[in-house]
This record gives structure tokens, C-alpha cells and sequence, in this order.
């Protein structure tokens, strides 16, 4: 066994606490790390990942029945196709369970799931093998929800048999609504075939349009690339990445930070111990050796167990982020990430320890062993003298001082408690940005309660009222406070080539909490306005002032545009518009009553579930239900920036924990001296704790403002991505005693850091330390 | 100074102290009376140190009991034996034990202001004690600029500030050059003249023979022996 492999092992015995604090710093680090770069791999091009996985089709051919050309072969520069696929285009009624089909829908026959292309991911149930059975595409719910509908739910399309539900089935490239048996097709009239190619590599938008303008042209319907998709959902839920990459950063850096100062700490503290090993024969070398070695033990240790608990942590956080952001839950290995972030922690570790012990090398053995001990001069005495004066209890002014004794020390410990108290206020901005882009979008506490009428086509016991003799009734309803009844319907406008959505409205419209997500413009005031969503807008460059012709069997209605919000009704984004201008343009269209959607909001002390109820005694022919729920995504942001947020102030914590028992294992002497004079073990430890609430409060300063910054830069870059403008409350989501809170964290980080070893300080045996030169 | 009438200051009954299977105290009874200068001397390891801190109640006997200033301290707790150590006792040590970041004076004045006492009071009267030992002029230093002589004189200051009824010095001229060794001796001598209780540990016959008025020996852990000096002290040394 070699004298630097003794040395070492002697020394991490000896160390027990520092050893023990090194690897706990490493562990926590690392699995922060793991996480965080699980984060930003993840984040970093989740489409694409997700595109890859389930060799999603880059372009998407439909042509009539028997003319799609057979193969790879029949199309120049395909790598591999699937197909043909009969697809027929069918409706759904408004009122279809899961109601989100309601409205034209595409059902393709395929046999199963898999395939060299569109390897659709069939996450619930089995594929459909027989007639009257069908797999409805929709995204798994994440952990803790409900899908939105189940599993025998039958789905009744206009002109075709009834179909059972019997899977349910994601396909990122979005090829289909409804996936039946083949042999069902003949029964739903197939008016296309479709045909899946995927190019070689990763083709950009040069090379899917080359392909596409050489894909046989006989009998080709229509052709549509990936980049459509790609684009609306860069443009959807996966805007929110960029909060992701900010909290993978955060995390990195965070933890860097802490390794760096712990390990560098335990070098300086052992400066002594160096002069020690060189007086007794120990070359350069060989104590550069000791101190590298005598880290990278617990270090290594603390790093693989920290890369097994951040992957293990990593995958429900990720999976339920990403599957509320609307991709699979399938976040992919670990192993590699894992990897690289032990290896990146024990190069971080080597380095930090590195450069103290190389200064180390260069000291004399004397000067080496006097370090630590001997009298300094210099440092922060100013402040100590100054502190001895000020009329504070003396063991409050004394740890008030501390701080200035080692400078580098402190500013390391300060900016890890800064990083954390950032993290800490950005994700509770963000939070409640979050939450309040929720609030508005849904309208949950505007418009908890939603009434729609069961459709006489479909379902038993409907009602018998009239759309006024309903909206009469919910008025009537004791807990209602106002009511909007709202019709949607596309319309052609004049100028645009594709038709646009448009919601009617009708009753309390203006008490529906419309107007908070106004963020240009303003609500409407009378007939002939319109409110635009943010989405419609850049989709289609409707801008606020902008005069819209709407079109329908020969009527005309002209709208102008004031104002622009982020909620464009229920369902898909809409043009807002009053009853009136419906009336203008389609005076003789009879309104069927279950087409028309009542939004009921309710008077304080009423609950939900109650009001449900009086709705459906009063007349059982109307569905009412609560329309309040929090969406998944809000869930899973929150419950992910709160993980992170409490692992990096886990690891802040540790850090100053770190500082503080080096703090007090230098000055044990001073320790012992002051209890020998009479210093309680409450003043003790009050010293030893404010030393660090010191350095807590100052790391709160800085690091709450550096929070907000990182708030009011983040968000509106995510809205620029989603393409969507953001109301101005969402960016002041900071009250005075929100941020005084927030400071405080800084605060609590540094004393729970420094509690353990300050009562151990308390402790300290005076006559063992006194007696010790 | 002291008198077998004089009030009895320390008593030790039986201490005995045990660190794992060594047995530091073994049965050590002991009176110290008032204004009585005690130096305790004995080979290295025979447990001056140890009976010292019994005394300072830094320390806690495995068996026996030790009463100072009739307070019985084994039943006194970790707060309680501070409270009485900062009334009490006032300490010495070999190395000084100052705060290297405060200077001379608020090293001094640090004693009263943990008894509350305000910071002005408190340099005032860590001012008049410089004065009384001579260094008020370095007042404002740091200790890593004092030297040794001057360092244990902020020392025995400081140790003074709450007026202490008993001064325990643990080897006070053991890192002193001979004229400064000298000079503390005569300190401390000094203040027994005056009526302060003092104990000193030391290994130093001369210093014994100088500054004590009764010298308690040591050996293994057990009081091997006890002499009263005659006429006291041998006095000052010109």
C-alpha cells in the first residue's frame, strides 16, 4: 500500500464529518444534475425525440382509392413508406363523446400499431381487430388523471355504425383521429388512401418540399409535410420549454458552484495537515496526491449513488412534464446522462481540489502548518471593530463578523445561497404565472360551471326547452350569478382562403372574465366588434383595427377587430363576437338548442357539485359539468418547478451547512476561549447562526432580484415562442410581501444550513480545544 | 494573605475523571481558601490540567464532587456553568487564546459584554485594567502585532473584567521568553497581593516558589503532597 493511499485513507477516517458532507454535496449535486440535464436533453428538441422514437412519417400522401403508388419505390427519395391506408372523413356531432372529436374527423383502417413508420404508441386498451371496434388518438393523461374518455365508450359519427372504443393510442405525426380494423373501412366509405413516407436523415424543409413536388401526381388529394406539425406544436404546450432549459441551467450551475466550494474548503482547512505530511518526508507530489485522493473518495461515492437517485427521480418528474406538455411520457435512457454528469462532477471535484492543493505544494512546511492558526492580520477587522461597538447583544455582533474573517469563503458560500434563492423565486414566479395564464386562458373561477343540452339524435331523455326558455331556467337556478350562451361556427371571410372560427355571444358576456386576458385593444362594447385570441392573430394576421368580411349563403357581416386576449372561448381559439352580428349573417339559420354551450358562473358560498346537481334535477335533458379543473400541464409545471426548486435549496443548504463546520472547525480555539469566558451554548450557537443568516439575508438581496430578472426575460421569450402575447398581470405577479418572503428564504436556507453544526459548536469540550497548540 | 479562618473558596472531595481506560483524577480532595495564591505542579500527564478544569467547570468529574464559591458545579448545566464560569473564574492559558480579529481592547471588554454590560461601559473598564498592566498604549493593536509579554497580559485583563473570585492560570509564562515570564509572574503576584484568589498550574518550581503561597504536588492523578511556602511568597525578584 503506497504512503499517499495511507495518508488518504487516514484522512478520510480522521474526517469523518467533512468526508461525510463532501459526499452528501456530491450526491445531492449530482442527482441535481442528472435531473437538470435529463431536463435539457429532454427539452432540447422534444418533437423530434418523440418524431424519432415512433419513426413518424415526414410526409403524409393522400390519394384517391387504388391510385397510391406502391411502396418506397413508387416515391423518389423515400427511405420507407407504409401504406396504403383506407382513410375516410366522417363528422362528428357537437355533443360526441369525448367531445373534443366534435366536428370533422379523419378514420384510417390499419391492421396494427407498428410498421416501419407511424409506430403508433398504443397506450391503453388493444388495437381494433373487428368491425365496430375503434382506437381513439389522444395523448395519455399524466400520472393522477383520467383520460378524457374510456375505454366501451361508443362513439356515434354521423353516417356511420356505431363504433366501441377499444385502445387509445398516440401518434405523434398525427395521421389519424380514429384508427378502425380494415375490414371496417368498407362500412365507412373510404374516399382516399393514405401513404406514410419517412426521408433519410433529418430532412429540412428543402428537402420535404423536393420530395413532396416529386410524388406521383395521379389520383394525389393532398400532401402534407411534418413541419406543419412541428410548428404547431413548437407553437402549443412545448413554448414551455424554455422554463425547462432556464431550471437545467439553474440546477447545473447551482451545483458546480457548491462541489466547488466544498471541495476547495476541505483543501484550505487541511493546509496544516499538508505542512504536516511535507515535514515528515511527503514530496509535492505526494501531498497533492493525499488531498485529491482523500476527496475523491467520498466524492465518488456521493456521485454514483447521486447519479442512481437523480435518474430515479428524473423519470416520474419528466414523464408527467412532458406528458401534461403533451408529448408521450416517454422520456428515453438515462444511463448515458447519468454518466456524463458523474463524470463531469468528479472533474469538477478534481479541479476544485486541484488548485488549493497545488498552492499547498508551493508553501513551505512551516508556513503550511502555522496556516489556520497563526495570527491574521487584515481581514475584516475593520468590520469586527466596528461591530464591537454597535449595540447588538455581543454574540449577535460577533457572528455578524465572521463573515469578513475569510472573504473567498463567504463570497463562494453567498453565491450558492444567491443561485438558490434565484431558483426559488423564479420558479414561484413562474408558478404563479402559470397559474394565473390558467386562471385567465380557462376562465376557471369566471366560469366554473359549463350547460350543454343532451342532442336529441343521440341521446335519451333531452330536453324540451328552447335555447331562451334554458338560459331563462339557469337564471332561475338559486347560485347562479350570470350566464353567456355561446354558439360557435366556422365562416368563410372574405380575403382569407381558409374559413375561420367564430364564437357568438350572448348574455353576461362582459362578467366572464373575457377581459383579463385582454392584451391589446378592448372588450366589446356593441355589435359589429370582435375580440381576436392571440393565436388566431399571429396564425393568421388579424390585428387589432383590422375590418373582417364574414360570409354565409349570400349574407354579409362586417366586424371590426378591438381588441386582442389570449382566451378565444372554448375549444378552439375563436374570433368573439355578440349574438347580433349571428343574427346579421344568418337571420334564418335555426338554432339547434343543444349546439348552443351556456357558461354559468356562480354567486359566492355556492359550490359546484350543488349546482350541478339543481341543474340536472331541474331539467335531466341538460349536461352540466364543472368546467374548473386545473389543467394537467399547470400540474406538472408546478409540481416540477417546486422539486427543483427544493433540491437546488437542498444543496444551497448543504453548502452553507459545508461553511459552517469549516468555519467552526478553524475556529474552535476562539470557541473554546469564548465559552471559557462565559459564553453560553445558546450564545454560541446564535453567533455561529447569525454568521450564516448574515450571509442568508445578503445572498436573499441579491438573489430575489435576480429571480424577478429571470422572470420578466423568460416569460416573455416562452410567449414569443408560443406565439402568444401575454396580459401585463402575468408578468406582475410580485407583491411586497411575496418578495419579503422570499428574501426570508435566503435567510432560512443559511440557518437550517447552519443550525447542526453551530449546536455542535454549543457542544464543543473548551478544555480539549484550549489545551491543544 | 490567606488564613485557616479565610473563607474556603474551592473544595474537591474525592474527584475522580476517567478518559476511557485512562484515569486522568484519582481521588483528588482539595481546599483552596480565599486570597490563597495555590500553584499545582507535578510531571506531565499527572493531571494539573485536568484538576484546572474541574475547577473552571470545563470539564465534568466522572465521580467526586467539586464546589466553588459553594456552588456544587456537577449539578450545575451546560448554560449554568457558563453563567458561573463568566462570574466566578477568570482564566489564563499558556497560549493567550485571544481573538486574532479583534484588537487588545475589545478582546478585553469581549468578557463584560457577554454579561450584557454596554460596549462603552465595557471599554472603560477594559481600559482602566490596561492601564493598571501597562499596555493601555497598545490598546488599539491587534494581538498578531503584540508580543508574547504583552499578548498574556491582555490575557490576565481580560481574564479580570468580570472580577473574577478565583484566577486559574494553566502554565501562564510556559510560551514566554524569560523576561516576559518575569513579568507576568510579578503580575500576577501583584494581584494576590491583593487579595485574589489565584491557582496555577505550571511545571515551573521558580515560578511555584515565586508567585504561590502553597504548592499542592501531583503524581498519577492523586495529590502526592502539599507544602505551605513559608512567609508566603519569596517576593518580587528586585
Amino acid at each position: 500500500m503506497s504512503a499517499v493511499w495511507r495518508a488518504s485513507r487516514a484522512a478520510v477516517r480522521r474526517r469523518r464529518l467533512q468526508t461525510s458532507v463532501i459526499g452528501l454535496v456530491v450526491l445531492f449535486s449530482t442527482a441535481t444534475i442528472v435531473v437538470a440535464l435529463r431536463l435539457l436533453d429532454a427539452s432540447s428538441a422534444p418533437f423530434e425525440r418523440v418524431f424519432a422514437e415512433q419513426a413518424g412519417p415526414h410526409v403524409v400522401a393522400v390519394y384517391e382509392p387504388g391510385s397510391a403508388p406502391a411502396g418506397a419505390a413508387g416515391a423518389a427519395g423515400a427511405a420507407v413508406s407504409a401504406g396504403p391506408f383506407e382513410q375516410a372523413r366522417l363528422t362528428a356531432p357537437p355533443d360526441v363523446d369525448p367531445v373534443y372529436l366534435a366536428g370533422p374527423v379523419t378514420v384510417v383502417g390499419r391492421a396494427d400499431p407498428a410498421g416501419p413508420v407511424d409506430r403508433v404508441d398504443l397506450w391503453q386498451g388493444r388495437w381494433a381487430t373487428a368491425p365496430g371496434e375503434v382506437v381513439v388518438a389522444d395523448q395519455p393523461p399524466p400520472p393522477g388523471f383520467r383520460g378524457r374518455t374510456e375505454l366501451g365508450t361508443v362513439i356515434h359519427l354521423r353516417d356511420a355504425p356505431p363504433l366501441t372504443v377499444v385502445g387509445f393510442a398516440y401518434s405523434v405525426g398525427q395521421t389519424a383521429d380514429l384508427w378502425v380494423a380494415p375490414a371496417q373501412m368498407a362500412a365507412l366509405h373510404p374516399t382516399a388512401v393514405q401513404m406514410l413516407y419517412r426521408l433519410p436523415g433529418d430532412p429540412g424543409e428543402q428537402a420535404v418540399t423536393t420530395f413532396t413536388a416529386g410524388l406521383p401526381r395521379a389520383g394525389l388529394l393532398a400532401a402534407t409535410d411534418y413541419l406543419v406539425i412541428k410548428e404547431a406544436v413548437a407553437a402549443g404546450p412545448g413554448a414551455y420549454v424554455p422554463f425547462l432549459v432556464v431550471f437545467g441551467l439553474l440546477g447545473l450551475l447551482v451545483a458546480v458552484l457548491v462541489v466547488a466550494n466544498v471541495v476547495t474548503g476541505a483543501v484550505v482547512s487541511g493546509y496544516r495537515h499538508i505542512g504536516v505530511l511535507k515535514a515528515i518526508g511527503f514530496t509535492p507530489a505526494q501531498v497533492v496526491g493525499v488531498y485529491l485522493t482523500m476527496v475523491s473518495v467520498p466524492a465518488l461515492v456521493g456521485g454514483v449513488l447521486g447519479a442512481a437517485a437523480g435518474e430515479f427521480a428524473s423519470r416520474p418528474l419528466l414523464t408527467s412534464a412532458f406528458m401534461g406538455l403533451g408529448f408521450s411520457g416517454d422520456v428515453g435512457d438515462g444511463l448515458g446522462t447519468g454518466l456524463a454528469a458523474l463524470t463531469g462532477i468528479l472533474v469538477v471535484v478534481l479541479l476544485a481540489a486541484l488548485l488549493p492543493a497545488l498552492r499547498a505544494r508551493s508553501l513551505a512546511a512551516a508556513e503550511a502548518i502555522s496556516a489556520g492558526s497563526a495570527p491574521r492580520s487584515g481581514r475584516g477587522l475593520r468590520a469586527q471593530r466596528w461591530l464591537s461597538g454597535v449595540r447588538l447583544p455581543r454574540a449577535v455582533s460577533l457572528g455578524l463578523g465572521l463573515p469578513f474573517a475569510r472573504p473567498a469563503r463567504t463570497a463562494l458560500t453567498v453565491a450558492a445561497v444567491v443561485l438558490g434563492v434565484t431558483t426559488v423565486t423564479f420558479a414561484s414566479g413562474l408558478t404563479t404565472s402559470v397559474s394565473l395564464f390558467s386562471d385567465i386562458a380557462d376562465r376557471n373561477d369566471d366560469a366554473p360551471v359549463a350547460v350543454r343540452p343532451l342532442n336529441p339524435a343521440f341521446q335519451q331523455g333531452v330536453t324540451t326547452r328552447t335555447d331562451e326558455e334554458i338560459e331563462r331556467l339557469l337564471r332561475s337556478l338559486p347560485g347562479t350569478r350570470h350566464v353567456t350562451a355561446e354558439l360557435g361556427a366556422d365562416f368563410a371571410v372574405a380575403g382569407q382562403t381558409q374559413p375561420i372560427p367564430v364564437d357568438f355571444l350572448r348574455g353576461d358576456r362582459d362578467e366572464m372574465g373575457f377581459q383579463a386576458g385582454l392584451v391589446e385593444g378592448r372588450w366589446l362594447r356593441a355589435p359589429g366588434e370582435a375580440v381576436v385570441p392571440s393565436r388566431l392573430q399571429h396564425e393568421r394576421g388579424i390585428k387589432v383595427g383590422d375590418r373582417l368580411t364574414l360570409e354565409l349563403d349570400g349574407h354579409r357581416a362586417e366586424l371590426t377587430v378591438v381588441g386582442e386576449s389570449i382566451n378565444g372561448g372554448p375549444g378552439t381559439p375563436a374570433l368573439l363576437t355578440s349574438w347580433e352580428t349571428l343574427q346579421r349573417i344568418a337571420p334564418d339559420r335555426a338554432i339547434a338548442n343543444h349546439e348552443v354551450l351556456y357558461e354559468v358562473s356562480l354567486t359566492p358560498g355556492t359550490t359546484i357539485q350543488s349546482y350541478l346537481a339543481s341543474v340536472r334535477a331541474a331539467d335531466p335533458g341538460l349536461n352540466a359539468w364543472d368546467n374548473s379543473g386545473v389543467n394537467p400541464f399547470t400540474v406538472a409545471m408546478i409540481s416540477l418547478s417546486t422539486a427543483l426548486s427544493l433540491m437546488l435549496g437542498t444543496v444551497a443548504a448543504l453548502s452553507v451547512f459545508n461553511t459552517v463546520v469549516l468555519n467552526v472547525r478553524e475556529r474552535r480555539r476562539d470557541l473554546g476561549m469564548l465559552k471559557s469566558i462565559g459564553m453560553t451554548p445558546r450564545q454560541v450557537v446564535v453567533m455561529t447562526v447569525t454568521s450564516m443568516a448574515a450571509l442568508g439575508l445578503a445572498g436573499g438581496l441579491i438573489g430575489v432580484p435576480a429571480g424577478v430578472v429571470a422572470h420578466r426575460v423568460v416569460l416573455p421569450m416562452t410567449s414569443a415562442a408560443a406565439k402568444v402575447d401575454l396580459p401585463t398581470a402575468m408578468l406582475h405577479v410580485w407583491h411586497p410581501t411575496t418578495l419579503l418572503l422570499l428574501t426570508c428564504a435566503g435567510i432560512l436556507i443559511a440557518v437550517l444550513g447552519a443550525l447542526i453544526p453551530a449546536r455542535a459548536a454549543a457542544r464543543l469540550t473548551i478544555a480539549e480545544v484550549l489545551h491543544t497548540e | 494573605m490567606s488564613g485557616s479562618d479565610a473563607r474556603v473558596v474551592v473544595r474537591l472531595d474525592g474527584v475522580r475523571k476517567e478518559y476511557g481506560d485512562t484515569t486522568a483524577l484519582d481521588g483528588v480532595s482539595l481546599e483552596i481558601r480565599a486570597g490563597e495564591a495555590v500553584a499545582v505542579m507535578g510531571p506531565s500527564g499527572c493531571g494539573k490540567s485536568t484538576l484546572l478544569n474541574m475547577i473552571a467547570g470545563l470539564d465534568r468529574p466522572t465521580a467526586g464532587t467539586v464546589v466553588v464559591h459553594d456552588e456544587d458545579l456537577a449539578r450545575l448545566n451546560e448554560k449554568g456553568r457558563a453563567l458561573f464560569r463568566r462570574k466566578r473564574i477568570g482564566m489564563i492559558f499558556q497560549f493567550f487564546n485571544l481573538l486574532d480579529d479583534l484588537p487588545a481592547l475589545e478582546n478585553v471588554a469581549l468578557a463584560a459584554q457577554l454579561t450584557g454590560v454596554s460596549a462603552g461601559q465595557a471599554r472603560r473598564r477594559a481600559l482602566e485594567l490596561l492601564d493598571e498592566l501597562g499596555i493601555a498604549d497598545r490598546r488599539n493593536a491587534y494581538p498578531s502585532v503584540l508580543s508574547g509579554g504583552e499578548r498574556q497580559r491582555v490575557a490576565v485583563a481580560r481574564a479580570l473584567m468580570n472580577r473574577p473570585a478565583l484566577l486559574l492560570a494553566d502554565e501562564p509564562t510556559g510560551a514566554l521568553d524569560s523576561h516576559a515570564g518575569e513579568q507576568v509572574m510579578d503580575l500576577l503576584l501583584d494581584l494576590n497581593q491583593i487579595g485574589q484568589t489565584l491557582l496555577l498550574v505550571t511545571h515551573d518550581e521558580r515560578m511555584a516558589q515565586r508567585c504561590a503561597n502553597r504548592v499542592v504536588s501531583l503524581a498519577d492523578g492523586r495529590v502526592a503532597g502539599s507544602r505551605s511556602l513559608a512567609d508566603g511568597s519569596l517576593g518580587r525578584a528586585w
